[in-house]
């Protein structure tokens, strides 16, 4: 479906008051959204990129509030260090391994089944974009490093479709809505990403759940109004806060730059990366994952028989755990891994050519 | 008086947990090579080689983004306060 599709089915007439779920009628009495904007979420498509922190507290609210479509995609497998902040898993997504796409789906279903979730494990990169975004109203942020962010910015400005930045790290985060056309882009704002070590990571500073909580919640927020149809009501502005400090601020966005790459000159440097980079390093967690290029299927039983006498081998419908030596690998079903224990690529590389194949 | 300068809870690691310094100077750029020459771990993580202000960082003087005024050649006076506003990665 095309963003012109989006926005025609988007302007039809909504359902009556009357056919609204009661489920619903907190928020149908709130003045600001009624029976009306109510039956927009409903009818509204969002997508989720990323289901950590972030995307956890986003993925609730929303399919809570009953945005009608939701889809979360995420790349990664649930840890016990992850369970301080993302509030949708707990101990037993844990022990069984579960991608946090699949334990995620399962848990909203249970939340509102008359949403429909849909859970993606898989990594978003130049190749996958377009598949793993195309027909939503709107994207939101929940990733973990810079690259996904401008990936997402470039997708999303070329083909106009809103989206909500927010980023976390200790006790600080920040968020801002991007309206295509309208507003200044990711890149208006913060023209490159930090060089690898400039820029504090989770990796150093840690980060606080509850402002993880505060900048999802601040997200959802404008999710809501973009997907309800209220545009006057949008906070075109960058909230910025610090929980530890007691701080907020309320800064005003630049001007769209003509100069910007993406919005102004309309030259999409992530979204033309190509395949990207084999290898990316995980934000917090000494690893790294390694993408497989081809594509190709991998038979996770058959590596499970073949590492069955080198490793302690796990394996389950979505993913295969091997530890070996000093390191765990997991793999994917679609050849991805994520290989913890290092954060050197080239150590990963060669830990996966020799396990895992080429 | 001097110039206020506001360090984010992000940034604190470079300034031995300093969250406001005071620095005197008649440009922004001179602000901050007084707090680079105060804070060594800093240089390198707001301006680039040539004094360029980062790309990931949005620095405002009295809420208003220095790249709108004149860039490190804005001039400051007494009192005002600069605010450091880097972009950040986790999630
Ligand atoms: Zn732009």
């Amino acid at each position: 479906m095309t963003s012109d599709d989006t926005r025609r089915e988007r302007s039809t007439p909504p359902a009556a008051a009357a056919d609204i779920p009661a489920r619903y009628s907190r928020q149908v009495l709130f003045e600001g959204l009624g029976a009306e904007g109510q039956a927009r979420l409903i009818a509204a498509r969002a997508v989720l990129v990323g289901c950590g922190a972030l995307g956890t507290v986003q993925a609730s609210l929303l399919a809570r509030a009953g945005v009608g479509t939701l889809r979360i995609i995420d790349r990664d497998f649930v840890e016990e260090s992850n369970l301080q902040r993302q509030i949708l898993f707990d101990e037993q997504d844990v022990r069984d391994v579960l991608p946090k796409a699949v334990a995620a789906e399962r848990k909203l279903r249970a939340v509102n089944s008359l949403v429909q979730v849909e859970g993606v494990v898989d990594d978003l990169n130049p190749s996958t974009i377009g598949r793993l975004l195309d027909g939503f109203d709107l994207i939101l942020d929940a990733t973990d490093n810079f690259d996904a962010r401008f990936l997402i910015n470039d997708y999303a400005v070329k083909n106009g479709v809103p989206w909500v930045y927010g980023a976390c790290v200790g006790s600080y985060g920040l968020t801002f809505p991007v309206l295509p056309g309208e507003t200044a882009c990711l890149r208006c704002v913060f023209e490159s990403a930090p060089p690898a070590g400039l820029s504090p990571s989770c990796d150093t500073a840690g980060v606080l759940g509850p402002i993880v909580g505060i900048i999802a919640s601040l997200q959802c927020a404008e999710a809501i109004k973009i997907l309800a149809g209220r545009r006057q009501a949008i906070t075109r502005k960058m909230q910025v806060i610090d929980i530890w400090e007691g701080r907020q601020d309320l800064i005003d966005l630049p001007p769209r730059d003509p100069q910007c790459p993406c919005c102004g000159r309309g030259v999409y440097e992530y979204l033309q990366g190509a395949a990207g980079s084999d290898s990316v390093r995980l934000c917090g967690r000494d690893s790294v994952q390694i993408n497989r290029r081809d594509g190709a299927k991998l038979d996770l039983a058959e590596v499970a028989r073949r590492l069955g006498p080198l490793a302690k081998v796990e394996v389950n419908r979505f993913l295969l755990r091997a530890d070996i030596d000093a390191y765990r690998l997991t793999v994917f079903a679609d050849g991805r891994a994520i290989i913890g224990g290092t954060t050197d690529a080239s150590v990963a590389r060669s830990l996966y050519a020799r396990y895992i194949g080429t | 008086m001097a110039i206020q300068v506001r360090i984010p809870s992000v940034l604190r690691r470079q300034t031995n947990g300093e969250d406001m310094v005071l620095l005197d100077g008649v440009t922004l750029g001179e602000v901050l090579d007084g707090l680079e020459a105060r804070y060594e771990g800093l240089r390198g993580k707001l301006r680039g080689p040539q004094g360029e202000i980062r790309r990931f960082v949005n620095i405002y003087i009295n809420d208003e983004d220095i790249r709108l005024l004149s860039g490190p050649t804005t001039p400051v006076a007494d009192g005002d306060e600069v605010t450091i506003i880097p972009a950040v990665a986790g999630g």
